[in-house]
């Protein structure tokens, strides 16, 4: 078991990330500092039952999970039915390859991988319904494996992959969009 | 190489990019893309993408909620000696 007095020194360490998630959950400073407060104390008042050695980032991220959809997901609790419709695999790179020559088409994705500002990528997150913005987050900000995703979350293996993959491509769908908006393709390059 | 090895890569590129697949599987991979430049492209940029989401998501944390965190915790710590 863990002792409380090493709490501080091995939790805080975490600060950065439980913070950086927390604000891509709720979607602003104050509720994103709550979040992460709230989840430190309950994983301190909780620290004598975690076991040493095991994972204590992704207990602290379910801990923050959990609280994050106790608190904050006032809404439906039906986020499975939620479509994102269907998107085709490789969306971005589909449209961005479409260019005459290979070197054209790798001019246009560095274009658009320098070009997308920090708003766009947390906007595209952000807007993603959350069943499928949570475990796009935890792999893509944090890079927990599926198996510790699955064990956040509370879900199967299989529904973390198949969420995380339609996650990933709605969020390429909207940063096409916003690519586009910021004049980042190339003349005529409209969409299909 | 046939279409069919395009396929499976293809199938398998999340996993292979978040480092999910078993030695045997990656390697498969590996040396599919060592002989495919087109899913050799398909892969790098994906591979760039998340690199991309990954650095953008992140955000600085308010030094002053540094602060306040750790009273807060210090208050806890307090609360139960
Ligand atoms: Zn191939």
């Amino acid at each position: 078991m863990a002792e409380q007095v090493d709490f501080e020194r091995d939790a805080m360490q975490y600060t950065r990330q439980l913070y950086s998630a927390a604000m891509r959950m709720t979607r602003n400073p104050a509720d994103a500092e709550d979040l992460v407060q709230e989840t430190y104390l309950k994983a301190y008042r909780a620290y004598h039952t975690f076991q040493a050695g095991t994972n204590l980032k992704a207990w602290l991220y379910r801990i923050l999970t959990n609280t994050y959809i106790n608190k904050y997901r006032k809404e439906s609790r039906r986020p499975s039915e939620v479509d994102l419709g269907s998107v085709e695999d490789l969306y971005l790179y589909r449209r961005l390859g479409s260019e005459e020559s290979a070197e054209a088409a790798r001019t246009t994705e560095d274009r658009v991988l320098d070009g997308l500002v920090e708003s766009d990528i947390k906007t595209a997150v952000e807007n993603l319904p959350e069943n499928f913005r949570l475990p796009v987050l935890l792999a893509d900000l944090e890079g927990f494996s599926y198996k510790d995703i699955a064990e956040i979350l509370d879900i199967p293996i299989g529904t973390v992959m198949s969420r995380l993959h339609r996650g990933r491509k709605a969020m390429q769908k909207a940063l096409w969009d916003y690519a586009q908006s910021r004049g980042l393709l190339p003349e005529g390059a409209e969409k299909p | 190489m046939t279409q069919t090895d395009c396929d499976d890569a293809l199938a398998s590129l999340y996993q292979y990019l978040d480092r999910e697949l078993n030695t045997a599987s990656s390697t498969e991979i590996r040396s599919h893309l060592d002989e495919c430049s087109g899913c050799f492209q398909r892969f790098d940029f994906e591979r760039r993408l998340k690199s991309v989401v990954k650095e953008r998501l992140s955000e600085e944390v308010p030094d002053e909620f540094i602060d306040r965190l750790r009273l807060a915790i210090a208050e806890e710590i307090g609360k139960g000696s």
